[in-house]
């Protein structure tokens, strides 16, 4: 009887504590792993329609700008027809990040209505680079530049504001959280945008239903992604700038004037003629130090510096640039080798030289190399740089590319601290401290590779 | 690959030993206590499991709370930081001391200096602050140089305005009491000055007073003689401060009574602002425009160091029809501020600017630095409408603009568009739908064209070091090439300024006072598209015809020279034989009493005014071309201006 009596207890506590740990097991099921991930899903989409409803209250003109959910949008070539699911918005990840053409200054009521939808909202703020001009020093409060919604349930989502600039370009700051800010709104993945400043072009919206909400996003998602990849936008220097101009001041002449008025309608144009080609160029030379100490022109210097990648260039670069009024005026090199267009308008102005770029793996490591050729005698150069990403920047009110490190270039062209000093007498054969001797073009091929108009 | 060799030392194949493994199974399994013993191990390994899941169950919630918690502390640190803003207790009370004497006159406060004014040959007359009785700030720094007349007036005005219980100090520097009038005198007996009805002739005098309350100290001494000043004094004493509550009013607590609480705490003289019963408003809602075309086009408002004017000049702006206030920006000629508090107290974008150079230049390269970053501001805007500090702006400001804005694209010949008629005085200005071509650009108020300032103007704007007016420069023909301005007969701004770098109260009363300001709503212009180049010559043509010829024996500055009519067209010749020929009209125009400091105002040597309800074409004979009208007999007026020695030169403005 015991026995049984023993055995019986055992059953009955094997079969409660089976049933037991079966509920247990469903409940931890349902809270922590398949429960979770659904429950992410409807924080994230529910985050989402709060802050679009915050928007709307605000009259702040958002789209759709994360990369994880362009990314979706753009695979299944569209958002349309999403139905109740959450297919797009809901990522799986802590962040959402929204973007908007900031035409205000100020965006006061957004706490308000962020904290009547039960958001919390931390108004990053940042210095308008809009009011850094050459020559004047002004200060007004800070603009917002990010706006960062934290709900409940420690989803973010980013509204990152895109204001206009004078280049024609929309230009985003970078994302400091100030000291005392909540640590919790910097995930340790990183926000989607503001690690860097940022340059766009203003992207074509279109207003679309995604997982039932109404959401503007950009028509070319794909397209708006790949501009993300490469927006890196450098502010110039204006302190150093100011500083700069401190010691040696601007040269107030008309010539002055005229050349800088000059410089910057060839640059404008070149910038017109290259784009429509699809053509990625970068100021070079003398062009890129004047940006890079002075924010501006270096009047005596004459010419207007280009480099293209002769991975970019093409046979009809010239008649693109004789019929924007620009013809070729002479042709140094050739497509194999130290390649170098310049084009001048027919009344005179200001020319526009067009360095094409080498790559070569030499001195242990990769170097870029653009080449010069003197017309009279045939000889050759070489000016030799470390390789460089490019980055967005503003020169004169117009959008242009610079090596990213452009410290490194221009000190590679200039050298390491005489590019601080001005130099108005340059030999471009022997003053650059990168310039190389590269020998004498055959004679024979002297009618291809000098060519004079 | 190479052929296969088993391994020569792989254990051999046994598969009886698999089969008595599982022989013996069996067999352990038909044994009972085998069996008991199995399920109580699984017994024990479920309990184990649901041990363990119940940990993690734990652990997970104990998670998830701790975050929460983390929230909530975060929530709590916050008023925790808040404290230690809050005023120190303790420091109850103030150290004043204020100075006067002929020379140089000072006010510290607590060891700090607020007020030292040395200067040979400036701050004469009574310097007033009000400070802060309940933090000691400096709320508002005056002068009213009471030497000359009406200033006393002035320091009524803004005594009156200073709210009860604030802390007023009183000192004169050189001399104070010339044109000091009883009514003055009055109030500062009333203040609670004992001596200040005997205040006389180069007096010197200190008060610290509390408004509405208690005299804190009060020194004075007697001149001795017409030609020498009393001995300089020296008060010193001491003024207990207020609990703060007593000195700010209880307004709702709404984002427009906290933006007016901080100016309130900070400055004052800006009167019915401050009212803690009946304040004044700080938000406007003037109309709006049916279709407005110069909604989108940023306002830059050009501003000094004169924060009255600029609160004056706002709250005029702010209320004209179809006023965009997102557009409005305000720049500040230096870190001033009280200027700054005005901006932002009717929530407007204020941005400060580092000055630089001085006189005109410093105000032209505050231009230039203004216009530049205007257009930074909004890059895709092609206008900018530039106002400045010291104008009221006319109800239909932005309505005169809407209708005109788009001359400024269609025609080529143009250069601006402005809201001020320089000849318009209450005498000389009619038709608020009027409007004129000028070859003179009047700016005070005025549309400037982006591709203007960008391709024309900025590149050679006047460096620093050329101490020029910006808008004498922008008038030389260089810039202006023949171009011209719209402007309306009856202007939509109004010059009140009177201190300034070109100004002064004798200038402001002969050339501005009486200028003529609309005050209509919504005035429809007349024939807009008349005002093009072209279209202008025939209007003129037709007016020279059916214009009468004036009796030109007569002399031109006898009130006769018109008859008394109304409605009619009347037209005169006067010489002028050169551009530069200009004593005809000067005469003229001093007769007239409009601007006779240079020759604005006309287009291609004609003039346009009213006299008596009529108007009257003023044609230069021989330089404009529309002398050829003139009758042969009719012999044009020649006014020679008066011997040099006469009249005192003028400065230009």
């Amino acid at each position: 009887m015991p026995r049984l009596n023993r055995t019986g207890i055992l059953a009955l506590l094997v079969a409660a504590s089976s049933a037991f740990l079966l509920f247990q097991l469903y409940y931890y099921r349902q809270s922590s792993n398949g429960g979770n991930a659904l429950r992410q899903k409807d924080v994230q989409w529910e985050a989402v329609r709060r802050v679009m409803g915050v928007a709307r209250q605000v009259a702040l003109p958002i789209f759709l700008a994360d990369p994880a959910a362009l990314s979706l949008i753009g695979q299944q070539g569209g958002a349309e027809g999403g139905g109740r699911g959450c297919s797009f918005l809901c990522t799986g990840r802590t962040t959402t990040a929204f973007a908007a053409i900031a035409d205000h200054w100020k965006y006061d009521a957004v706490a308000a209505a962020a904290s009547q939808k039960g958001l919390e909202v931390e108004q990053v703020r940042g210095r308008d680079p809009r009011l850094l001009e050459e020559g004047a020093e002004l200060s007004a409060a800070q603009i917002p530049l990010h706006f960062l919604f934290r709900s409940t349930h420690g989803h973010i989502i980013q509204v990152v504001l895109l204001y206009q600039r004078s280049g024609g370009y929309l230009w985003h700051g970078p994302l400091r959280l100030a000291p005392g800010a909540d640590r919790r709104l910097a995930p340790p993945t990183g926000l989607p945008y503001g690690r860097h400043a940022g340059a766009y072009h203003r992207p074509e919206l279109v207003l679309t239903v995604v997982d039932g909400l109404d959401v503007r996003v950009p028509r070319n998602s794909s397209h708006f992604l790949s501009l993300r990849s490469h927006a890196h936008f450098i502010e110039c220097r204006h302190k150093e700038a100011r500083a700069f101009y401190q010691l040696y001041p601007e040269d107030g002449s008309v010539e002055a004037a005229e050349f800088r008025r000059g410089a910057r309608s060839v640059l404008l144009l070149a910038g017109r003629t290259l784009d429509a080609l699809n053509v990625p160029f970068w100021i070079s030379s003398g062009t890129c130090l004047g940006w890079f100490r002075q924010c501006g022109f270096i009047s005596y210097s004459r010419d207007v510096d280009v480099g293209v990648s002769i991975r970019h260039y093409r046979p009809d670069l010239a008649t693109a640039f004789a019929s924007a009024g620009l013809p070729l005026k002479h042709s140094f090199g050739k497509v194999e080798d130290s390649l170098e267009l310049s084009f001048q308008a027919p009344g005179g102005g200001v020319k526009l030289d067009i360095f094409f770029f080498y790559q070569e793996e030499s001195w242990g490591g990769a170097v870029v190399w653009n080449g010069g050729t003197q017309a009279k005698s045939g000889r050759k150069f070489k000016y030799v740089f470390p390789s460089f990403d490019l980055c967005w920047a503003e020169l004169a009110g117009v959008r242009v590319r610079v090596p990213c490190a452009t410290l490194d270039y221009v000190r590679a062209n200039y050298g390491q601290e005489a590019w601080l000093t001005p130099v108005t007498s340059w030999d471009w054969k022997t003053s650059p401290s990168n310039v190389v001797d590269n020998g004498v073009w055959p004679r024979q091929d002297w009618a291809q590779v000098i060519q004079l108009y | 690959m190479e052929t296969w060799t088993p391994n020569p030392r792989a254990k051999p194949f046994i598969p009886r030993q698999q089969r008595s493994l599982y022989l013996a199974w069996k067999y352990k399994l038909t044994n009972k206590r085998a069996v008991r013993r199995f399920c109580q191990a699984g017994a024990v390994l479920f309990l184990l499991i649901t041990v363990i899941v119940n940990i993690k169950l734990i652990l997970d919630t104990r998670r998830a709370a701790n975050e929460e918690e983390a929230a909530q502390e975060y929530e709590d640190a916050l008023p925790n930081m808040e404290t230690p803003r809050r005023p120190v207790g303790g420091r109850k009370a103030l150290d004043i001391e204020v100075y006067s004497s002929r020379s140089k006159v000072y006010v510290a406060v607590d060891g700090t200096t607020v007020l030292e004014d040395d200067l040979r040959e400036q701050g004469r007359g009574i310097h007033v602050i009000v400070l802060n009785q309940a933090t000691g700030h400096v709320m508002a720094k005056r002068i009213f140089d009471t030497y000359s007349p009406h200033e006393d007036e002035a320091m009524i005005l803004f005594l009156n305005m200073v709210t009860r219980g604030r802390v007023l100090i009183f000192t004169i520097k050189d001399e104070g009491t010339f044109h000091l009038k009883d009514s003055a005198k009055n109030l500062l007996k009333s203040l609670g000055s004992e001596v200040s009805l005997s205040l006389s002739w180069r007096d010197m005098w200190t008060l610290v007073v509390k408004k509405g309350g208690q005299v804190y100290g009060e020194k004075h001494s007697k001149s001795p003689a017409l030609s020498t000043w009393g001995d300089p004094v020296l008060l010193k004493t001491e003024v207990q401060l207020t609990a703060s509550e007593e000195a700010e009013c209880h307004w709702a607590d709404t984002e427009l009574n906290r933006r007016r609480k901080l100016f309130c705490s900070k400055v004052e003289g800006y009167g019915s602002i401050c009212s803690c019963k009946d304040p004044a408003p700080i938000e406007f809602t003037p109309d709006t425009l049916p279709n407005n075309n110069v909604f989108n086009v940023p306002v830059a408002v050009i501003a000094g160091n004169r924060p009255n004017y600029l609160y004056r000049m706002l709250r005029s702006l702010l209320s004209a029809h179809g006023v965009n206030p997102q557009m409005i920006t305000v720049f500040i000629d230096g870190y001033y501020e009280e200027p700054m508090d005005v901006v932002e107290l009717f929530g407007l974008k204020g941005v400060q600017h580092t000055p630089i150079s001085i006189k005109n230049a410093r105000v032209s390269q505050h231009y230039k630095a203004s216009l530049t970053a205007t257009f930074n501001l909004h890059p895709d805007v092609s206008f900018a409408i530039v106002l400045e500090e010291d104008l009221d702006i006319s109800i239909d400001f932005f309505s005169f603009l809407s209708q005109t804005i788009h001359l400024l694209d269609e025609d080529d010949s143009l250069y601006c568009i402005s809201a001020w008629n320089d000849q318009g005085y209450e005498h000389t200005a009619e038709d608020p739908a009027l409007l004129y071509r000028v070859e003179s650009m009047p700016g005070l108020g005025w549309v400037l064209k982006k591709s203007l300032y960008k391709d024309e103007l900025e590149p050679k704007w006047p460096t620093p070091e050329k101490l020029w007016d910006w808008d004498m420069w922008m008038r030389m023909p260089e810039q202006r090439k023949g171009r011209e301005c719209i402007i309306p007969d009856v202007s939509r701004s109004y010059h009140f300024g009177i201190i300034g770098l070109n100004m002064n109260g004798y200038f402001h009363e002969v050339y501005f006072k009486k200028h003529k300001f609309n005050t209509v709503p919504n005035v429809q212009l007349k024939d807009v598209e008349g005002l093009k180049q072209d279209a202008y010559e025939v209007e003129i043509q037709s007016l020279l015809k059916e214009a009468e010829v004036l009796d030109h024996s007569k002399n031109p500055c006898e009130d006769s020279f018109i008859p008394d009519s109304e409605g009619k067209t009347f037209i005169m010749y006067i010489k002028m034989d050169t551009e530069t020929d200009t004593d005809t009209w000067t005469e003229l125009a001093k007769c007239l009493h409009v601007w006779d400091l240079d020759v604005r105002g006309n287009h291609r040597g004609l003039w346009r005014l009213f006299r008596k309800r009529n108007h009257v074409l003023v044609v230069a004979f021989p330089i404009s071309p529309y002398s050829v009208k003139k009758p042969t007999s009719v012999v044009p007026i020649h006014l020679e201006p008066p011997p040099k020695d006469e009249g005192a030169p003028v400065e230009q403005i």
